[in-house]
């Protein structure tokens, strides 16, 4: 195919030649409608080599699976080949033990370490599309809406399937490990590790049931004031771990919090989701009960940020500090 | 003579109206502005943590928008009338990108030491307007279509840098970046905005002075240098002090668009180009402007907030139409 554009090129590269010394106005017109045709062609060409190029996968047998898009999403029977975009969908993959399936993850995948090993194929805003068409995946794993549209469609038209998931709370964590474990035909293993996550989380709701609620303040970032909201699986992650974040009602998953508001919630704990930013509360919390009580807690931000099955490590972890006195008794 | 008189007097019985209504109006936006925020406050029996709302919080981000948005006019409205040119702005002249990208690099090799981020953001400022000049300038004297088109080269080689920078760098330690890149107020210091006031004051003083310079000027250099005017220490009078009060804003609040345009656009359109008016009455504008768009950004959505950038953009464009046709 190149070959052939290359000599249709060189063809007009002449004829411009020809254009420029012939000033003959009816000639010039003839040659302008030569070219025309010679670009119809070329395009005519090209489009039937797409589809000659097309992914003999259309032809296998196919299964039906639907995402948290409520899209249905067809896939190949036995998934092989598949590219994580986001750092929850990798761990979990590893998980259910389809870690070794994986042909493509994100830059911020770093966990577990076999998860370094993979081919990067950009962040989780910013992935290279080229790169992932070239690893040939029978499937795209998406974390909400972090990636564009068009991305999307991109992959639909090199029929590779895009999954998108999107957990608010942890019971939609259950449902993302139960949907990969479907993807990888890992089902078992799957059920396997969501009953072991939800004894875990049982214990924990067991021990605080019986406890007062402590008012917590999650600060993602601490300038500008960023926190977690209504719709972020967090809010349910204090909720079960015997606490109750003071930004529970505000909307959106993760907004900018006025540090008005902020300062008057007034939270008996901050927790610090802990990155290289966010090592500190705010200075709005001066004179916040958390400071004067020294219950600043920090977390790491790879285990709370990431809706996967070590979010309930981090959920044992809040409730061993919102309730360390109480524990001990 | 007679005559000349009258349309003197009368203009300027004008701009003392204007001038009046100014500083009412900044005053009341000011008290409006520390009355409404995301949390009510009883003002006559404030508790020790409302106290610490209303002192640490929401004043000085009150007084740091006004006195930015004072910097951004009256800077503004002094290029347009040394460069002859309506558009001229500290963004189109890539002034507040230098800022910016200054700011950012003290960011990244100094970022212990508060004090370097204004100091790099006003050399960056200075070394972007020195730039642009020097690209301009010409045997034949200053081409202001010529320095335009330098500031565009130069506004958009520097937010490429500004790009690449944040692509390279650590996403986390620049996330709080690409907000403040929009224009971000809630980062606002009682230290911040002394710096601010101090420098606007002089800063608008010293373009005030050069008012009557620029007058001259804004006819062409070369008749107001056949006037007695020492066109290029003016220049550089205006230039640096420009750069200095952007320098400061932006290193204060980040890059809040659209006030240098049209805060002094709007103050000409009511008293005229005379500069001895327009640059101290954009000071003033200019600050009730950014401040009744940061109150709308404080609390349209409390307790979340939206980009005061957006705001000014949003009210400021509309309302420049409609004065223009109004004219």
């Amino acid at each position: 195919l190149s070959k052939f554009n290359l000599i249709k090129l060189q063809n007009v590269n002449f004829a411009d030649d020809v254009v420029g010394e012939n000033r003959s106005v009816f000639k010039k017109f003839r040659l302008k409608i030569f070219l025309v045709f010679c670009f119809c062609l070329c395009l005519l060409f090209i489009n039937s080599c797409k589809k000659d190029a097309l992914n003999p996968q259309t032809n296998l047998p196919t299964r039906e699976i639907t995402d948290d898009l409520g899209k249905k999403v067809k896939i190949p029977l036995q998934i092989e080949r598949a590219v994580s975009l986001a750092p929850n969908l990798t761990e979990t993959a590893f998980a259910i033990g389809a870690g070794e399936r994986l042909v493509g993850v994100t830059s911020y995948c770093n966990y577990p370490l076999e998860a370094q090993k993979i081919q990067r194929v950009g962040d989780t805003i910013n992935p290279n599309i080229e790169t992932i068409i070239a690893l040939k995946p029978q499937i795209v794993l998406v974390s909400t809406a972090s990636q564009i549209e068009t991305f999307i469609k991109t992959l639909d038209a090199q029929n590779i399937a895009v999954f998108v998931t999107n957990p608010n709370s942890l019971d939609d964590i259950y449902k993302t490990v139960y949907q990969l474990g479907e993807i990888f035909s890992r089902e078992e293993k799957a059920a396997q590790i969501v009953d072991d996550l939800k004894r875990r989380v049982a214990d924990v709701e067991a021990k605080t049931a019986s406890l007062k609620d402590v008012k917590v303040f999650l600060q993602i970032s601490k300038e500008p004031l960023f926190t977690i909201g209504k719709q972020s699986f967090m809010t349910d992650l204090i909720n079960r771990a015997g606490g109750v974040s003071v930004t529970e009602t505000v909307e959106t998953a993760y907004p900018k919090i006025s540090k008005e508001t902020a300062s008057a919630l007034n939270p008996e704990a901050i927790i610090l989701s802990d990155s290289e930013d966010n090592k500190e509360p705010n200075d709005v919390f001066a004179n916040s009960s958390a400071m004067k009580n020294a219950k600043i807690f920090r977390v790491n931000a790879d285990l709370i940020s990431r809706p996967a099955p070590r979010v309930v490590d981090a959920l044992e972890q809040i409730a061993n500090d919102l309730h360390r006195e109480d524990f001990r008794k | 003579m007679n005559s000349d008189e009258k349309a003197n007097s009368k203009t300027s019985s004008k701009a003392l109206r204007f001038g009046g209504l100014l500083i009412f109006l900044l005053f009341t936006t000011l008290l409006l502005a520390i009355y409404f925020g995301s949390e009510r406050l009883a003002f006559f029996e404030l508790n020790e943590a409302q106290k610490a709302i209303l002192f640490d919080i929401r004043l000085p981000r009150v007084l740091l928008g006004a006195t930015v948005g004072a910097s951004l006019a009256v800077a503004g409205a002094s290029l347009q009338s040394l460069l002859r040119n309506p558009l001229a702005e500290p963004y189109l002249l890539g002034v507040s990108n230098g800022a910016a990208l200054g700011t950012m690099l003290a960011f990244v090799f100094f970022s212990q030491i508060e004090i370097a981020r204004p100091v790099c953001a006003i050399f960056g400022a200075s070394l972007a307007t020195f730039t642009v000049y020097q690209m301009a300038k010409s045997r034949a004297g200053m081409n202001v279509e010529r320095l335009v088109l330098s500031g565009v080269i130069v506004t958009t080689f520097l937010s490429s840098i500004i790009v690449l920078l944040t692509s390279l760098l650590d996403a986390a330690k620049l996330r709080s970046f690409t907000f403040w890149l929009l224009g971000d107020l809630s980062q606002a210091t009682k230290n911040g905005f002394y710096l601010t006031f101090v420098c606007v004051i002089f800063g608008t003083i010293i373009l005030s002075s050069q008012a009557r310079a620029l007058n001259l000027m804004m006819i062409g250099e070369r008749d107001a240098f056949d006037f007695g005017v020492e066109t290029g220490k003016v220049r550089l009078i205006i230039f640096a002090t420009a750069s200095a009060l952007v320098g400061i804003s932006v290193a204060a609040s980040g890059s809040v668009g659209y006030v240098g345009l049209i805060v002094p656009h709007i103050v000409r359109l009511v008293v005229g180009s005379d500069n001895r008016l327009v640059v101290p009455f954009s000071a003033i504008a200019g600050a009730v402007f950014v401040v009744a768009a940061d109150t709308i950004a404080r609390t349209a959505i409390a307790p979340r907030e939206l980009p005061v950038g957006a705001i000014t953009a949003l009210i400021g464009a509309p309302m420049f139409i409609y004065l223009l046709r109004k004219s």
